[in-house]
């Protein structure tokens, strides 16, 4: 049975229950999908004869796969104090029909128009304030009112240039304004990345669509923001300015970073001389010109704003106020989302513009105002109550008394706003579409002179206040000649400034990545060569085949630990268990982190590497069978060794050399961990069977048996994984290839401390003779040890060289002290 | 009176110290009751800084902003200028006029009310306070002349409160200070504009100086050559009543005005940033109000320091 007529014929049933938690009855929201008479809306019409074909295996197939994707590209979000969740999308679109759009269009750009015309008055002659438009307390109560951006002649003319506004239909099918975001508002990156996977995994549903695509809205904004530039500059250099891989919209950030091709970077990447904001890298300091904030204010500036904030630029705000760099929106933008501006959003739009408002805000009363505050008092259970800045969300959880008293006692900080039927939209749940509610976000941008909404949006499915997952919006063309989102004159992106800025977070980051990378394989791969030992010997531990594999148990634990007497039990931990010290699963946690903090840098495809390896990871928990080791951790390899696959078509960076350096480097490392196992001597018989799971570690059995036939010698592996020039898991192909990516870096002089210690390392190494190592001094042979120990301290010194050089960023910013007011009295008066 | 003030801050750092921003209020406003020396009133910074310059903050305070980027490891900020003071005055129907028809935010259409507005709300380091409120009220009787009122509440505050330069820091808190019932002028100040805000009134927290040397007779005031902090009461249209509660007096001819805002928080004399591994150790400051003859000429800033 069809899935869209289940929902329709499911909508007409008379409801028995009222929906919980609502005031509303059922039957009088909006519905997106259908007319009261039952018939498609019209943005659904044209896409009905598609529409009606679509089953519920097609939906259950297309939800899978939307999770697969999302998973692939690393698409997360994370709420505050919680872990990086997955990002939700539903599989059936919102749709809006040409004609209905452009009502809500033209009130958007008005409001857009309204809100900086509110932000430039608040900033400069208060005209709103002085003549009684707006309560004062209303503005002056609020945390988001930034005294040190109102001063005289530094108004930013046009502060806005990117806001979003949340919207929600009511019975009759009007929108109205739930909330506007103008701090740094995000969700344009999941927008993108939601349209991306709809259009994957519906095909024929979004071909038959004719709708707006994105693209031109994000050359459009990306045009805006430099040409937001505080000169006439050829080449302004803007970045992004994000709190970090840390912040729960961290997805939306790097996505939209790398969409628009600008550099996302964190406070410490940047630096105030002279009034200038400057860019840190390797060789010199770059004059920045626009950044788009995603920091919200408070913590943009430590000198002026928050000291404690480790997440800003000083001096930024003198900067901004200089007319030297434009902030994007303007610092202080936060003052627009204190919800009791929305009581006087009618009378603000008259007294600024001059017209009346188009787009009408939910019904709200402020608390500061004694009318407003009788009617709120008087309708404390009908209304949802919030506080003026944001804060105390869970206000509307508190017994009515204490909420009364509350509000009594600062009454200026409180509103309360009339609960909205809001629309509702057929969603995909447990195998059937039901309906949900939601809302709408849209994003408006200032494009040359005028404010224009995005011809789409994201809509946020609706539990009570909470969103629980979104939906992508489809914006019809009301004629295929339409270009799309109205824009036929934007040019696409051409040229993106040369070479991606690398700074020293950057460079670190991508260290890191190599590292860990490696880190992982190599642990993977001694647990399938231990593993093979097990399958044979773990029954037989005096043989000559238990005994070795309780040798490379020794390595496993040197490198991990040992935390379980079951075999199958430790192989599963090392594989999974993030939390455990040097597990596989702990340095994949870890790849996972640096290559978030250069999201941006890299192609979308590094996440398949995730999702590879959480697929082979959700195999191995599901099945309790031994052979499941052996299979997912081969998975898990080939996951891992996919990420080779995405760093060959990287640009010759510095980023990607770093990525070569920080590999071969922890290569070098684990190489000499695991030929630790060389230096003993037990036998002709073991030392043969510990040998060939040695070589199988390190990647060179193949190689060994077409140099060396079956003739498994110390020597000989000694000389293949030390000596080897030829070998590229060998320790002298892995220190060349180091030295090489080192040269290629931007600090490289050719006589740095990292370079004179990789030169000596490689010149002590070349200068070792393979027969003197092997050389038997009592029970074992020291010349080996005292070797391997001399190369793992080296490469620790250089690893140490390497950071102090290259990824230096200098000491956080602190304040002057804390005691700078206690008078000290040296003199007094004569 | 004329003054020749030398305020010094001193930071010495046990490590070098690269990169110093900073921002002061050290230069006083020019005010009917009160007349800057001209441009001769400075901001002077060792090492040299890079970028300094000085503009008018929100609350028309002249506010100078620095970089220092050569490497030290002791930084000086010192403010210095001369400046004349005359007594402010208060008109006589404002403070006898009932102090429940001071409040800007329950008279809102009252002139100048909508700016007082800014100084009746919690500002961050004076919260609204029960026990603040409660401590006031006493004073603030209904229908009590304003003047009356305010200058009962200082004469309290001041009996009942004792000047402790040890009992608090910078970051005292407004329950802390009740508590304890004793602090520095900060404290003092922060102390009577919760209390007064609490009922609605609009007052500031005024940053400044306060000039010893007292004439033959006369005991020696505390908070003598240190920054000094008082506050000042909105009396309607755009007058203020300044009054010292760490003293028990209205703001005199003794009094030079740096600064005022919210709190202390708006108006600190000097904060800034630096990047440095070194442990921040306590500034030391030194602050002089030498009083001038009115005849004699203003000595040139560049006589040297009197250290």
């Amino acid at each position: 049975m069809n899935v869209l007529r289940d929902y329709v014929a499911g909508l007409h049933q008379p409801a028995l229950v009222p929906a919980a938690g609502s005031a509303v009855l059922p039957g009088v929201r909006y519905d997106e999908l259908v007319e009261p008479d039952g018939s498609l809306r019209p943005g659904w019409k044209p896409l009905a004869e598609v529409a009606v074909t679509i089953r519920a295996a097609d939906l259950d197939r297309v939800e899978a796969e939307i999770a697969r994707f999302l998973a692939d590209d690393g698409v997360t979000y994370s709420r505050p104090g919680q872990r990086r969740a997955p990002w939700r999308l539903d599989p059936v679109p919102l749709v809006l029909d040409a004609a209905s759009w452009k009502a809500l269009e033209v009130g958007l750009a008005q409001r857009a128009e309204l809100l900086n015309a509110i932000l430039v008055d608040l900033y400069g002659d208060q005209t709103l304030l002085a003549d009684g438009v707006l309560p004062p307390a209303l503005v002056f109560g609020h945390n988001g009112f930034t005294r040190i951006m109102a001063r005289s002649g530094a108004i930013d003319p046009r502060p806005l240039v990117l806001s979003a506004t949340d919207l929600g239909r009511d019975a009759d099918g009007n929108w109205r304004v739930l909330a506007d975001r103008t701090q740094a508002p995000s969700g344009l990156g999941y927008a993108v990345e939601n349209r991306r996977v709809l259009s994957r995994v519906m095909p024929e549903l979004h071909r038959e669509a004719d709708l707006h695509r994105m693209a031109p809205y994000l050359w459009a904004l990306r045009s805006a923001l430099l040409q937001s530039a505080p000169e006439d500059l050829a080449d302004p250099r803007v970045v992004v300015l994000s709190p970090g891989s840390h912040s729960e919209t961290f997805y939306d950030q790097a996505s939209l970073a790398a969409n628009l091709g600008f550099p996302l970077v964190q406070g410490s990447d940047l630096v105030v001389r002279d009034g200038w904001v400057l860019l840190r890298t390797p060789l010199r300091l770059e004059r920045v010109d626009v950044i788009l904030r995603r920091v919200d204010s408070a913590w943009s500036d430590p000198l002026e704003l928050r000291g404690d904030s480790q997440l800003g630029v000083a001096g930024l705000a003198e900067a901004v106020r200089r007319g030297r760099v434009r902030v994007v929106n303007g610092l202080g933008a936060g003052v627009l989302e204190n919800p009791g501006l929305q009581a006087s959003m009618g009378a603000m739009c008259e007294h600024l513009l001059g017209e009346a408002l188009r787009l009408e805000s939910v019904p709200t009363w402020w608390c500061g105002d004694p009318d407003g505050l009788d009617h709120v008092l008087s309708r404390l259970d009908e209304l949802v109550i919030r506080t003026t800045d944001g804060t105390g969300v869970q206000i509307t959880e508190l017994a009515p008394d204490l909420l009364r008293r509350r509000i009594l006692a600062a009454p200026h900080r409180y509103v309360g706003q009339q609960r909205v039927p809001l629309s509702q939209a057929p969603t995909w749940t447990r195998g059937e579409a039901r309906p949900a509610d939601i809302s709408l976000r849209t994003f408006t941008l200032r494009y040359g002179s005028s404010y224009r909404p995005l011809l789409g949006g994201m809509a946020s499915i609706r539990d009570g206040d909470r969103g629980i997952g979104s939906k992508d919006v489809w914006v019809l063309k009301s004629s295929a000649a339409e270009p799309d989102q109205g824009l036929a004159e934007v040019r696409p992106m051409t040229a993106v400034r040369s070479a991606p800025s690398t700074m020293p977070r950057i460079l670190e980051d991508m260290f890191w990545v190599g590292r860990y990378a490696e880190r992982t394989e190599d642990m993977v791969r001694l647990v399938l060569a231990a593993h093979v030992l097990a399958e044979d010997y773990r029954t037989r531990p005096r043989t000559t085949g238990g005994m070795s594999l309780e040798i490379m148990l020794g390595v496993l634990a040197s490198l991990a630990g040992r935390t379980s007497d079951d075999l199958d039990e430790e192989f599963r931990s090392v594989l999974l268990d993030p939390e455990r010290p040097g597990s596989a699963a702990q340095s994949l946690a870890a790849l996972r982190d640096a290559l978030a903090g250069v999201r941006d840098q890299l192609s979308l495809d590094v996440w398949r590497v995730f999702g590879i390896t959480a697929r082979a990871e959700s195999t191995l928990r599901a099945s309790p069978h031994g052979h499941a080791i052996a299979e997912s951790a081969g998975r898990m390899l080939a996951g891992v060794l996919s990420l080779q696959g995405v760093t060959a078509s990287m640009i010759r960076d510095p980023g990607w050399h770093m990525i070569g350096l920080g590999q071969h480097l922890e290569r070098s490392l684990q190489l000499c961990r695991l030929l630790r196992v060389v230096t003993a001597r037990r036998g002709l018989e073991v030392d043969r069977e510990v040998l060939t799971a040695v070589l199988a570690s390190a990647e060179s059995a193949v190689t060994h048996r077409r140099r060396y036939r079956d003739y498994v010698r110390p020597a000989g592996v000694l000389d293949l994984l030390l000596m080897d020039a030829e070998n590229p898991r060998s320790l002298a192909f892995s220190l060349d290839q180091a030295a090489r990516h080192l040269a290629a870096q931007q600090a490289s002089t050719g006589s740095t401390r990292p370079e004179r210690l990789l030169d000596e390392l490689i010149a002590e190494v070349a200068a070792t003779d393979t027969a003197a190592l092997v050389a038997i001094g009592g029970v074992d042979r020291p010349h080996l040890t005292a070797f391997l120990d001399s190369v793992e301290a080296q490469v620790g010194r250089l690893g140490d060289a390497i950071g102090s050089l290259h990824f230096a960023t200098g000491p956080r910013p602190r304040p002057f002290g804390a005691l700078q007011h206690r008078p000290v009295v040296e003199e007094g008066a004569s | 009176m004329r003054y020749q003030v030398t305020h010094r801050t001193t930071y010495t750092y046990d490590d070098e110290v690269t990169d110093s921003l900073g921002v002061a209020h050290l230069i006083p406003r020019d005010l009917p009751w009160q007349q800057v020396r001209g441009a001769s009133y400075l901001v002077e910074l060792a090492p040299e800084p890079t970028d300094l310059s000085t503009s008018t903050d929100y609350h028309g305070n002249l506010v100078t902003y620095f970089q220092v980027v050569e490497p030290h490891r002791e930084l000086v900020v010192t403010g210095r200028g001369a400046v004349d003071v005359v007594a402010p005055t208060a008109a006589e129907e404002h403070l006898a006029r009932p102090w429940e028809g001071c409040r800007p935010i329950v008279e809102p259409t009252a002139a100048g009310a909508w700016q007082a507005t800014d100084f009746a709300l919690a500002s961050p380091a004076v919260p609204m306070h029960p026990g603040a409120r409660d401590y006031a009220a006493e004073s603030l009787r209904p229908g009590r002349p304003v003047g009356e009122a305010v200058t009962e509440l200082m004469h309290r505050i001041h009996a009942d409160f004792s000047y402790d330069a040890t009992a608090t820091t910078v970051t005292s808190t407004v329950p802390e200070i009740l508590q304890r019932r004793a602090g520095v002028c900060q404290d003092f100040a922060h102390f009577t504009l919760a209390g007064l805000r609490a009922h609605g009134l609009a007052a500031r927290y005024v940053s400044g100086y306060l000039a010893t040397d007292p004439p033959p007779g006369r005991q020696r005031v505390v908070g003598a050559d240190a920054s000094h902090a008082w506050v000042s009461v909105w009396l309607g249209e755009g007058e203020w009543l300044a009054l010292d509660p760490t003293n028990d007096q209205w703001q005199n001819d003794r009094y030079v005005t740096v600064a005022w805002g919210r709190d202390y928080g708006d108006v600190p004399p000097v904060k800034g940033v630096i990047f440095s591994e070194a442990t921040t150790s306590a500034p030391t400051v030194s602050v002089d109000v030498a009083p001038l003859p009115a005849d004699q000429p203003v000595p040139a800033t560049d006589q040297g320091d009197r250290r």
